[in-house]
């Protein structure tokens, strides 16, 4: 077979996989094409995770009677444990429970509900007045500073709710008064998880103010695997309300934060002489209803790819999917338009950080970066280093930039907050490297050319990689990579001319 | 545009008298040639660009398992010698780091030399040294070169800073040519070198590069060299470029360009194509500088030649590549001198030039 037929058959084969799959998948499973209207349900996973040791083990997950009792959709998954959801008046408790278990166990809990429908932080009537709580009495002269506290903050506020906001306004202060300080210090010293929000709940005891601790999950589909956010309960003589201690001020927005657990008990308990058992939250956005989901998810793995992963693991793909269309950009910017990068494939890793960074920032801090990297550069080079240590200084220096970077834009309140990852560290050194040789051994222009076209070719990736509707079929219908990748093919058997050519040979004339 | 209405229809080609100070009378001209051609003007000039020269070219006819062969120095040098071709003369190979350190040893008595990386490519990492001045070195330039300067670029060398993909290297001390003074004249600083482009083992395309001050001793074309384009039949020098464009005399030294006959071109012919027939690459460019005393001599060769040499020669490579493929189509078996007595029969240049009296 000629290499011609070789390259029409995969093409062709490539075309028909990819294509009758996604076929199939609009076709009998209904998965809409196109993005169309955003229903946007936010998918949550509370994902258990223990070490067991050998023994029978018995694991409690809180549940959010919200998600529960709305009927939104809700799922576990977890193999080989028995598995039931307990109502305690109100109070939802998943329970797993199984016989000897060994090593590392994972338990998922899954539940979707539409966005900004409930945050589950709305008031709450209560069922019997609480008990007024009873405060663990301070010694000495810290009994004397947190009834100082309280006595001036009540003189202060009309209601409990003002006294909640004041109260938490001076412990986060960082200049509260001398009382405050003494009080946190001791809170501190007892080595607490949460000191702070401890310390608001004695201190709200003290002012007659029952309080309690509740977990919330942030709306933030960037921070997988993240932990419990930590939120405070207190009654208001009618009501249980929830307010992050952070923002004491600020009404909980069922938008941010999705309140996962309140009543005052634990989130997780986990017997069985288990270890280091935690429970952390993935959140992601699904753009496609409930029912076709499910659907999929229980196709062949073919047809279901990464949607049948658990959330934690399907977010990681999230980016991912994304890069072979970065890669396409390239090969179309390089080979028919001829726009000379450094390196084939720094553009897309550029492209990718611009993503997480935003464009306008990225390419800023991008130049700023490699402007200065490069003039400690050359200075370097006057030394004469050898290779290796040379681009060891070279991410020394980078990283001591991207710190004074960092310092300044937070010292001028430019709350930008530049959020440099290790990636783009590399990607910055290695540039600084590869342009300051090529500054030497083939003049300033074509450094300078090659970075613009670098910079170019990885904003053009990061704005195709940006449209919503790519992003949708990259994630929804990986197989339409298969379509992509015939294109690339494609291009690879190009014997045209570059549209860089056509200038290129402007002045070519016949002898 | 004034130039518009003169002709329509087709490029005339070659009418003009190659000698005359204005070169590129295009009668085509038409108002976008200041920017850029189109694809079918270029097509139709036979022009080759990068996509065509690896689909067509390169891949097809240069496995890769080969390249190693040319792109590290010494195993083509051993080649060219088992070949019995003249290259330039090996001082030494430095290996190890402890190499470097002996470096002044293994050069006692040698006053002028080149130092450069096995694996080394577009002419990166080459150091010259002319002369001995005191305890140092003297660069072409005039610049001088301490011991210590020289022991660290050949620490560089070592570790494979100008090496393909970074690998470690091992640095080369070779002889330095001392260029024919008939090619120093054409040149600014920097010894010009001639570059023969072949398919199959048939000179398609020569040309000789010569540097500018822009250039800076250096033979790059898209850093300012001259790209001189060389009849294949003859040897004489038919057209000049810089930067893309025409022109005849030299920008810095203002000698004549064109006409110019290069010695022993029968010889440059047949080395050129043994080194096709000892690696067995089919597409290849090979590097060859003229020597004072010692006649042409094989300085490397190019797996990968650019596409400039159609510029200087002022003819699309496509043009030459086309009868060549039919051509080895139709005699696969045929012989060195088969094959140089065809280039020379269907590539001669279309006017010969007329030597410039001045």
């Amino acid at each position: 077979m000629s290499a011609q037929a070789k390259l029409l058959t995969a093409v062709v084969g490539l075309v028909a996989v990819g294509g009758g799959l996604a076929a199939y998948k609009t076709r009998v499973l209904s998965v809409p094409f196109f993005e169309g209207e955003r229903i946007e349900e936010w998918l949550v996973e509370a994902k258990v995770s223990f070490l067991a040791t050998g023994r029978e083990v018995k694991a409690r997950l809180s549940l959010p009677a919200v998600a529960v009792e709305k009927g939104g959709g809700q799922e576990s998954g977890s193999l080989g444990y028995s598995y039931n959801v307990e109502n305690d008046r109100g109070e939802y408790t998943a329970v797993w429970s199984s016989q000897a278990r060994d090593e590392g166990q994972a338990l998922y809990y899954r539940v979707r509900f539409k966005q900004g429908l409930a945050s589950g932080g709305e008031p709450q009537a209560a069922t019997e007045t609480p008990k007024p709580p009873d405060v663990p009495k301070l010694p000495g002269s810290l009994g004397v500073a947190a009834q100082n506290i309280v006595t001036r903050a009540k003189s202060v506020s009309a209601d409990p709710d003002s006294l909640f906001v004041a109260m938490f306004d001076q412990i986060n202060s960082a200049n509260s008064s001398q009382e405050y300080v003494l009080v946190k210090r001791h809170y501190e010293k007892e080595g607490m998880a949460t000191p702070n929000i401890t310390m608001g709940i004695d201190l709200l005891g003290l002012a007659g103010i029952p309080a309690r601790l509740a977990y919330g999950v942030n709306l933030n589909e960037e921070n997988s695997g993240q932990v419990p956010v930590a939120l405070l309960e207190y009654y208001d003589g009618a009501f249980w309300k929830i307010r992050n201690p952070l923002e004491p001020s600020k009404i909980l927005d069922g938008r941010e934060v999705f309140v996962w657990h309140r009543g005052g008990g634990p989130l997780l308990e986990v017997s069985g002489g288990v270890e280091n058992s935690q429970v952390t939250f993935t959140v992601v956005k699904d753009r496609l209803p409930l029912a076709t989901l499910t659907d999929l998810r229980d196709s062949p793995f073919l047809v279901s790819t990464i949607l049948s992963l658990p959330a934690s693991e399907r977010a990681v793909f999230r980016y991912i999917v994304l890069i072979p269309l970065g890669a396409f950009v390239v090969v179309l910017m390089r080979n028919i338009i001829g726009i000379p990068t450094l390196g084939t494939f720094m553009p897309v890793l550029l492209a990718l950080a611009l993503l997480e960074i935003k464009p306008v920032q990225g390419i800023v801090m991008f130049s700023i970066l490699v402007g200065a990297g490069l003039w400690f550069r050359f200075l370097l080079s006057r030394m004469n280093l050898l290779v290796v240590p040379r681009v060891a200084a070279c991410v020394v220096i980078v990283t001591l930039l991207m710190m004074l970077m960092g310092v300044i834009s937070s010292q001028l309140g430019l709350s930008v907050g530049i959020k440099i990852t290790l990636f783009p560290m590399i990607i910055i050194a290695w540039t600084l490297e590869r342009m300051s040789l090529i500054w030497e051994e083939e003049g300033k222009r074509s450094a300078l050319i090659q970075v613009m076209g670098s910079l170019f070719v990885a904003v053009c990736a990061y704005y195709f990689m940006k449209v919503s509707q790519i992003q949708y079929w990259a994630f929804y219908f990986p197989e339409m990579l298969l379509i992509l990748l015939a294109g690339i093919l494609i291009i690879g058997r190009y014997t045209g001319y570059r549209i860089s050519e056509l200038i290129r040979f402007k002045t070519f004339s016949n002898a | 545009m004034p130039e518009d209405t003169v002709t329509e229809g087709p490029e005339t080609e070659g009418v003009e008298p190659v000698g005359s100070v204005v070169l590129a009378t295009d009668n085509g001209h038409k108002w976008w040639h200041r920017w850029f051609r189109t694809p079918a003007e270029l097509r139709e000039l036979g022009v080759v660009g990068i996509n065509m020269r690896n689909a067509r070219f390169l891949l097809p006819n240069n496995p890769r398992r080969l390249y190693d062969l040319v792109d590290n120095k010494l195993r083509t040098k051993a080649l060219a010698e088992a070949e019995g071709m003249s290259v330039a003369e090996t001082y030494g190979v430095l290996r190890t780091p402890h190499d470097a350190n002996i470096v002044e040893k293994i050069l006692a008595g040698r006053d002028a030399f080149v130092i450069k990386p096995t694996r080394g490519s577009g002419g990166k990492g080459i150091m010259v040294i002319d002369k001995r001045s005191g305890k140092n070195f003297v660069k072409p330039s005039g610049a001088e070169v301490t011991p210590a300067d020289l022991k660290n670029h050949v620490s560089n060398i070592l570790a494979g800073l100008y090496s393909l993909g970074g690998k470690r290297d091992f640095a080369l001390i070779e002889y330095r040519v001392q260029p024919a003074r008939l090619l120093t004249a054409l040149s600014f600083q920097g010894a010009p070198d001639i570059r023969v482009v072949m398919l199959h083992g048939y000179p398609v395309m020569a040309m000789l590069r010569a540097s500018t001050k822009e250039s800076d001793g250096r033979s790059n074309l898209h850093q300012g060299a001259l790209g001189i384009g060389i009849d294949i039949a003859t040897g004489m020098s038919v057209r000049a470029i810089h930067h893309g464009r025409p022109l005849t005399h030299h920008p810095d030294l203002g000698v004549h360009l064109i006409g110019v006959q290069l010695p022993e071109w029968d010889t440059i012919l047949s080395m050129a194509v043994t080194c096709h027939e000892m690696t067995g690459l089919g597409y290849l460019g090979v590097d060859i500088m003229m020597d004072e005393t010692k006649g042409p001599l094989m300085i490397e060769v190019n797996a990968r030649p650019g596409l400039a040499i159609q510029m200087a020669n002022g003819i699309g490579l496509l043009k030459r590549l086309e009868p060549v493929v039919e051509q080895h189509r139709r005699r696969p078996g045929a012989d060195l001198a088969t094959k140089i007595a065809f280039s020379k029969k269907h590539f001669r240049a279309k006017l010969p030039p007329p030597r410039d009296p001045s």
